[in-house]
């Protein structure tokens, strides 16, 4: 009994801590919210967490509770219920810990810019609405959840307003979620109507669920997760400061989608087409955003594709019906692709602002702290053996193999493995390894703490993450125990192909052969021609077909055609017609005035 | 006098524009400097054979030809420095740069923080007033009658003259913001 309360009680703690500067602050006289400040808030509340965490690890204690209630009508109730199960419990720890460090290494980076304190709140008023999202027991608080993290993207990447292409980012962002939010509000409505309560806790019928509502919230992970057709925002996204990428577009706000897909599993256990949906939807996005990595160079969008990519794996995850894995995945990612970017953010400031790959060199004497976390992240990212991502990956990539359903989406997945270690290998042989290619005297700077600690807190993290987390938290199923050798060492052996295969791509650079164009290079460099394809035509459509709206329906049929002009086409069809027989003569008239008459007479009688 | 700029570009220009943008391709494609050079080199070779002709029509061809070979031989994703149009840093600071006339809204507590300042500011706007007349006296009598040629300002030519619309540089706002 106790153990439920002392649980309640430190997960609202964390929450009341986070919650601090941003309802505090502004009410006192003096403005007291820092940089400094909060990232020491959400450190505190980071060590609080840890409560319910251990809590959880060893007694195995759940709790659901629920603070106030909405009456609606006397059926419809939306209390305020916050679920405390082994994800959200396991994920605040990991998001407050993956905060704190952006948010130290942020007061290193952002601290030449004017304003620093309000991109503070806004990071954490991100935090704080991703956290609701996780602990969110119905549709509404998550609903909440859900649209304040897409607000907050939003503000966020378009942080240097005066940019073009940030505004453009942001716009972009949002509107491909808001393509997603009509999926979740149709799949709520569903909810509302059939099964007539928004709350998640209450297992549906044990018969197949309909198709409507899951291609709804397949829709929304579709959207939030830039899964394949719904993917452009995410290297768009890239535009906002480095630690925004960090903390949104990696670790937290993209997994918003595969974390609703996590909760509302069980109305998708049972069918299988909504099933193999996703896994097709995810093979296709790890596998073409693997693609479009190959030939980017800007580091940035290198590790957003990466993201992408790995978002695509965790959808085929949730296809395979292990929502637990995909929730490791989740938790171990955040790691790496977290350090992974802050890495990268510290190499851009020590450049001078330098993102592209083709100007950076021989970092690894420069930058010696910097790029061996950059080295583990990528390993991890790779999934070398023992390290976070390979609990992880490779129990994915074994249950895909083991499971029979679909060849075509196995295929994909060990492709883009490969394509993983290729683009990894590749980024990190053109930034760290050979000959300096930077301006000569870059201000390259690792000296203070506030760089390097987060850096190594991280490093640790994806190291022994994925062991902490696979030792401690129970398997809900059981994973495929036995497997041919072949099977079992599928994705390390696609893992070492990408490597040979980016070894020998590098070497080939440096022969004296003149690179041109090729139908590859160009399908991967301009992203698989996708942009064009989709946003041209699509606001072209809609604004022409205003257009036509406007001028021909509207002012040509309705004003004219059916009134005064068409009734005046009408009027001269008609004396057209009948002008033949206008002859003038009298005879004519006669004629017709006794076959008139003839008529008459006839019909009388 | 000295060459100005006119609406069209002479062929010099055009060829240079070729070469330096040519140039910029192949070190977006030849990512190691060595490399990089030997196909400089043998670029160079090549504009250096025709450097000679004088006659204008083949002259022309050779660039059409050129011009023609450089959109086939593109980078996808050229190497734009951080601060050019289209890089990464483009305008990034551009919505903290406040015009200087905001100054003059500012409510007279907030001026008071900075009294040195502000009372300089009164001179200088003072002399801004009485140059205003001048500058604009200077323009009217050096450009051409159908419009200007040329963006570049003149100098000051009078004794205790300013030189023309010198105070949107004298103003301008910092690049990189504090």
């Amino acid at each position: 009994m106790e153990t439920a309360l002392l649980l309640n009680t430190s997960m609202l703690l964390t929450l009341a801590i986070i919650l601090t500067p941003i309802l505090l602050a502004p009410l006192s006289k003096t403005p007291s919210n820092s940089p400094t400040t909060i990232t020491r808030t959400v450190k505190t509340a980071f060590l609080v967490s840890l409560v319910p965490m251990i809590l959880f690890m060893y007694s195995g204690t759940e709790s659901i509770t629920s603070h106030w209630e909405w009456k609606l009508t006397t059926g419809f109730k939306i209390p305020l219920s916050l679920k405390m199960d082994q994800y959200s419990m396991t994920f605040f720890p990991i998001a407050l810990f993956v905060t704190w460090s952006i948010l130290q290494f942020a007061t290193w980076y952002m601290a030449s810019e004017p304003y620093t304190t309000k991109f503070f709140s806004y990071l954490l008023t991100f935090l704080i609405a991703m956290l609701i999202l996780t602990i969110a027991n119905n549709m509404f608080l998550l609903f909440i959840g859900w649209e304040g993290v897409g607000m907050m993207s939003f503000l966020l990447i378009g942080w240097w307003q005066g940019r073009a292409e940030a505004n453009t980012a942001a716009l972009q962002a949002v509107l491909y979620n808001r393509i997603g939010d009509i999926g979740l509000i149709l799949s709520m409505a569903w909810l509302a109507s059939t099964t007539n309560t928004w709350e998640l806790q209450q297992p549906l019928t044990p018969t197949q669920t309909p198709m409507l509502p899951l291609l709804g919230l397949i829709l929304a992970a579709m959207g939030k997760s830039a899964q394949f057709g719904l993917h452009p925002w995410l290297p768009a996204a890239m535009e906002g400061p480095t630690p925004v990428s960090a903390l949104l577009h990696s670790s937290t706000m993209v997994v918003a989608g595969i974390f609703l897909l996590i909760r509302t599993h069980p109305m998708l256990t049972t069918n299988h087409t909504a099933l193999t949906l996703c896994l097709c939807l995810g093979a296709l996005s790890t596998l073409f955003a693997a693609t479009c990595a190959l030939t980017q160079n800007d580091i940035k969008k290198i590790i957003a594709f990466s993201t992408s990519s790995q978002l695509g794996l965790m959808m085929v995850t949730i296809g395979l019906n292990l929502p637990q894995l995909a929730f490791l995945h989740i938790s171990t990612h955040a790691f790496f692709k977290a350090m992974l970017f802050l890495c990268s953010g510290t190499i851009i400031h020590s450049l001078n602002g330098e993102q592209d790959i083709r100007k950076m060199g021989g970092l690894q004497n420069m930058l010696p702290t910097t790029t061996s976390c950059l080295t583990i992240g990528n390993l991890a990212l790779m999934g070398t053996p023992f390290l976070a991502g390979f609990y992880s990956k490779d129990l994915i990539i074994e249950s895909l193999n083991t499971s029979y359903l679909n060849t075509w989406a196995l295929l994909l997945t060990l492709l883009a493995t490969s394509f993983t270690a290729t683009y990894s290998l590749r980024m990190t042989l053109l930034v760290q390894t050979g000959f300096p290619r930077t301006p000569t005297n870059p201000p390259v700077n690792e000296n203070s703490p506030t760089i390097t600690a987060p850096l190594t807190r991280l490093a640790l993290g994806s190291i022994l993450a994925g062991l902490l987390i696979t030792s401690y938290i129970i398997p809900t199923k059981t994973p495929p125990m036995t497997m041919p050798l072949s099977t079992k060492t599928a994705a390390i052996t696609a893992t070492m192909l990408g490597i040979a295969l980016a070894l020998e791509l590098s070497t080939m650079t440096h022969t004296l052969a003149h690179p041109k164009q090729n139908t590859y290079l160009n399908f991967s460099s301009t992203l698989g021609y996708f942009n064009p394809l989709t946003h041209r035509p699509s606001t072209a459509n809609l604004l022409n077909s205003g257009q036509k709206i406007a001028s021909h329906l509207i002012d040509l049929s309705w004003y004219k055609k059916m009134g005064p002009e068409g009734l005046g086409d009408l009027q001269l069809m008609m004396t057209k017609a009948s002008t033949i027989l206008h002859t003038g003569l009298i005879k004519t008239y006669l004629g017709s005035f006794a076959l008139s008459i003839l008529l008459i007479l006839s019909t009388q009688t | 006098g000295e060459p100005q700029m006119a609406a069209y570009l002479t062929h010099q220009q055009k060829v240079l524009r070729l070469y330096k943008k040519s140039l910029r391709h192949l070190e977006s494609w030849c990512i190691y400097r060595d490399k990089y050079r030997y196909f400089a080199c043998l670029l160079r070779e090549r504009f250096d054979k025709n450097k000679d002709v004088k006659d204008m029509v083949k002259a022309t061809e050779l660039l059409k030809a050129g011009e023609e070979e450089f959109w086939a031989n593109q980078h996808p994703q050229p190497y734009i420095f951080p601060d050019s149009p289209g890089g990464t840093s483009y305008e990034r600071y551009e919505c903290y740069k406040i015009p200087e006339w905001c100054l003059d809204y500012w409510h007279p507590s907030e001026k008071a923080m900075y009294p040195d300042y502000f009372a300089k500011r009164e001179q200088w706007k003072k002399l801004q007033r009485e140059s205003w007349d001048k500058e604009i006296k200077q323009l009217e009598e050096e450009t051409p009658a159908d419009g200007p040629r040329t963006e570049a300002l003149p100098p000051a030519r009078k004794e205790g003259h300013l030189p023309p619309l010198w105070w949107q540089y004298v103003t301008r706002p910092r690049e990189i913001p504090m």
